[in-house]
């Protein structure tokens, strides 16, 4: 009994490597958190786990709310990777990234997080 | 007991597999993650395996025994809310002769509901009931006869609302619980059984919070995915015993959180001599079942 009930921790880390996940967050670009001097081309989020673009979405927004950006593209080399172009240059000021993804799994993650614009 | 699992887990295993509702987050509200804390339950309901738990520390006895604890315990979801757990342990006990006894401890069931989950206010608030079955352990384990039934209340509550000038502690998190147990018996022979009222929290600060949510620091990944945590838990007989001095541990540790699996380790230091002996220590490994089996065993049933 207690041989077999030692066997499932290994066993559960076997399979573990094909299965997919909850989508962490890990990277972006400009970091989370940190001050720019220029207006980034696009933002760019590093998941754990590759992303369902259909249905995932990427918001930003501003002390004047919403700005217009996107559409939302996955990275061709690496579908954890989710990029969302900036059209226009970014006043002074503190943004906002809302972004609700779906793992291809179907896991559904959502989270926010800051940086600030200072020319 | 274990008859009965082999003709269950079939059953259940089935079920997971034929029926395939949209999977949803486990312990995640909001930005926050609660990770599985080891020696307080946390307050979310998922699909999730604590294999093993490994414990070792000195008793309060007069001399003290060496405890050493191997546990588990397996939650199913039956809804997105609502799950139910088995939770089973072994222990052998050393006295200071050198003698060892052990045995398999009562095994015990969970009932547990997740009443409110508020993602702006990163808050999860349970309750639950707990069953242990008096007998189907053994006694040289340690090992009651009777019977226990433990209402218990469970609440998560992450700092993320914070304002923006208090940054720096919105990774912290407060998760907490509070049970009754009732036994069945209030005499095993000569021996007065209690009721006994358990309470304890977690304290924990997230950098995978602060670098996805906060500031990243450019820490290395490894770094990022710790959670520093500070447990408490203590229990108080309330009749029935010549004295109801509360016992309990105060555990400092950090858990180490993956993508299908996590690891934590704590210290367990007593709060007085009743509780024990010297520090002793708990391990434990935790598996994310609805991370590791989306389409299958990790999905809730209904």
């Amino acid at each position: 009994m207690r041989q077999t009930l030692a066997l499932i921790p290994v066993l559960l880390a076997l399979v573990a490597g094909p299965a997919f996940a909850h989508a962490r967050l890990i990277r972006t670009a400009p970091r989370v958190g940190s001050t720019v001097r220029e207006t980034p081309s696009e933002l760019k989020l590093l998941f754990s786990e590759a992303i369902d673009p259909a249905n995932s979405t990427v918001r930003l927004s501003g002390a004047r709310g919403a700005v217009p950006a996107g559409p939302l593209t996955l990275d061709p080399a690496d579908r954890r990777v989710v990029h969302l172009p900036i059209p226009r240059a970014l006043s002074a000021g503190v943004y906002r990234v809302n972004w609700r993804v779906t793992s291809v799994d179907s896991h559904r993650t959502e989270g926010d997080f800051r940086f600030r614009v200072a020319p | 007991m274990r008859n009965a699992m082999r003709f269950v887990l079939p059953g259940v295993i089935a079920a997971a597999l034929a029926i395939a509702p949209v999977a949803q987050a486990h312990a995640i509200v909001g930005n926050r993650f609660f990770p599985a804390t080891i020696a307080t339950d946390d307050p979310g309901v998922a699909d999730e395996l604590s294999l093993p738990v490994l414990s070792s520390f000195r008793t309060g006895d007069v001399p003290p025994l060496r405890e050493l604890d191997v546990d588990g315990e397996w939650t199913k979801r039956l809804t997105r809310d609502l799950g139910v757990s088995f939770g089973e342990g072994w222990t052998r006990l050393k006295g200071p002769d050198g003698q060892t006894a052990n045995g398999f401890q009562n095994l015990e069931t969970t009932l547990k509901y997740q009443a409110l989950t508020s993602p702006a206010h990163e808050a999860i608030l349970a309750a639950g009931v707990s069953y242990e079955w008096g007998g189907s352990g053994a006694d040289r384990g340690g090992a009651e006869r009777h019977s226990t039934v433990i209402p218990t209340l469970y609440f998560g509550k992450g700092a993320g609302d914070l304002p923006d000038s208090l940054d720096w502690a919105r990774p912290f998190a407060l998760t907490g619980v509070i049970g009754y147990a009732i036994p069945s018996r209030s005499h095993e022979g000569v021996e007065r059984v209690p009721d006994v009222l358990s309470w304890g929290v977690a304290v924990e600060y997230s950098l995978p919070y602060l670098a996805a949510h906060v500031r990243d620091l450019g820490l290395p990944e490894f770094v990022n995915q710790l959670t520093p945590v500070i447990e408490a838990s203590f229990e108080r007989p309330t009749n029935r015993a010549q004295g109801r001095r509360a016992t309990g541990t105060v555990n400092p540790g950090v858990i180490w959180s993956g993508q299908h699996f996590q690891v934590g380790a704590e210290a367990t230091l007593p709060i007085n001599r009743a509780s024990g002996r010297g520090a002793g220590f708990v391990v434990q490994i935790h598996f994310f079942l609805d991370d590791l089996f989306p389409r299958s065993l990790g999905k809730p049933i209904w």
